[in-house]
């Protein structure tokens, strides 16, 4: 049993009622992932907390629930052959999975990269080049379970993409935000975004700050014409990237 | 379990000799079967919805939860992994995360349920219609590890399952401190653990 086992057992029942904090949270997420014995635990506990609702005072839907259940079915028909989910129609177009997409944009800057490297002259740039083919940053929902985001930055440190999904679409008058939060120091944002009917969005951005500099990138809900600074949580961050 | 008078009657959905297993609903949604949705649905609803309103405290936003669990099973948007659990569990746990994401994003609902609109957690001893009358002990069950807990375990348990808190926001609400909330969490737990896991382990139905 290692010493790391050792300590991270303890937060196994805190871990499976997702109230366990950074920097615990993120070293029990690593864990589970190598450890049978936390995993079969962590199983256990979610099984047990899944069923703590049939104790409960059961209280019967109103009838108008399966109405519009069934009507929204309807209109997001699953397609036929069983294994493919619904598309939106913004994303027809992306019919692969979106790891594939992204896969193939990093090769996509990794010949831009190449072709760059080849017709500079030789220097700290081209070092500085070779040395950063393009970065991945992974934002995972804190503020909203089941969110992830995908920002991918052009080797230049300032284009880049952001896939989003799993935040719900906003009311009128409401946008998202990204932001890029040095150390000790003042957000800087990234822009504002909307997603569409199915939580997702894919944008274009303009990095403000370098990777380096920033300590936390983080996606917050704003008024519709951005915010100076955070208004609101954090929806969606990332503390760690390459 | 023997002084809890509970009998191994858990439910079994689908074992019945016209019912379909959870699995079979669950693979026939993927096709578009709208009648498979439907038979998930009136199996499930009641929980999902109780849940939710337990957590949400207002039956318009525990509606919200409970379409939107069921049309995320629905359309694909949450894929159902056999190895963490049955249906139901999948399908209680997609209902909190969207009822905890609403908690946090409509404060002035999270007033209503802190007004006390709550449904009570204590069971009446009359199943309610739609209720298989196999589930009543499991509930019962249920209800009396939740009882035997020391209230401070529970409490911590319950703010952290149906009020979406964090260890630190518990300890902040309860006046104690974070190591005693760490403790109170685990141990409470593996209480219930050790209590309800060998009822509703999947594994004993084969």
């Amino acid at each position: 049993m290692t010493e790391d086992h050792q300590q991270l057992q303890e937060h196994v029942a805190a871990y499976a009622l997702d109230s366990l904090e950074e920097p615990e949270r993120a070293r029990m997420e690593a864990h589970v992932g190598t450890c049978e014995r936390c995993t079969s635990r962590l199983d256990e506990y979610r099984a047990v907390l899944g069923s703590l609702p049939i104790g409960l005072e059961p209280t019967e839907p109103p009838a108008e629930a399966w109405t519009a259940i069934r009507a929204a079915a309807r209109r997001r028909r699953p397609a036929r052959g069983g294994m493919e989910r619904i598309i939106p129609t913004t994303w027809r177009w992306a019919t692969w999975p979106l790891a594939v997409g992204l896969a193939a944009g990093m090769l996509a800057w990794n010949v831009w990269l190449l072709r760059e490297i080849s017709v500079r002259p030789p220097g700290p740039d081209v070092e500085a080049l070779a040395r950063r083919p393009g970065r991945l940053v992974i934002l995972t929902g804190t503020g909203v379970r089941g969110a992830s985001a995908r920002l991918l930055v052009a080797v230049d440190g300032r284009h880049g993409h952001l896939a989003i999904a799993g935040v719900r679409p906003l009311p009128p008058g409401r946008t998202y935000q990204l932001w890029f939060v040095p150390a000790s120091a003042t957000p800087v944002t990234g822009g504002t975004f909307v997603v569409d009917a199915g939580g997702r969005a894919w944008v274009s951005i303009m990095v403000p700050i370098s990777l380096d500099d920033a300590h936390v990138i983080a996606i917050t809900e704003e008024p519709s014409s951005g915010s100076s600074a955070p208004t609101g949580d954090y929806l969606v961050e990332a503390h760690t990237w390459r | 379990m023997s002084d809890s008078g509970y009998r191994d009657r858990r439910p079994r959905a689908g074992t019945g000799l016209d019912e379909p297993a959870d699995l079979d609903l669950l693979g026939r949604m993927r096709s578009g079967d709208e009648a498979a949705l439907e038979v998930l649905y009136k199996r499930y609803a009641g929980l999902v919805f109780t849940l939710a309103l337990r957590i949400v405290g207002d039956r318009e936003l525990a509606r919200e939860v409970l379409q939107d669990a069921f049309l995320r099973c629905w359309d694909g948007r949450e894929t159902y992994d056999a190895g963490r659990g049955r249906v139901p569990w999948w399908l209680i746990g997609i209902a909190r995360n969207r009822a905890i994401d609403l908690l946090r994003s409509r404060p002035h609902q999270a007033r209503l349920r802190e007004g006390g609109i709550l449904p009570g957690n204590a069971r009446t001893s009359d199943p309610s219609p739609w209720e298989a009358a196999d589930a009543v002990g499991l509930r019962r069950a249920i209800t009396s590890a939740l009882e035997n807990l020391p209230m401070a375990q529970r409490r911590a348990i319950e703010l952290a399952y149906y009020g979406g808190r964090t260890q630190s926001e518990i300890a902040s609400e309860l006046g104690e401190p974070l190591g005693t909330v760490k403790s109170w969490t685990r141990e409470g737990m593996e209480r219930l653990r050790v209590s309800l896991w060998p009822l509703i382990d999947p594994k004993r139905e084969e």
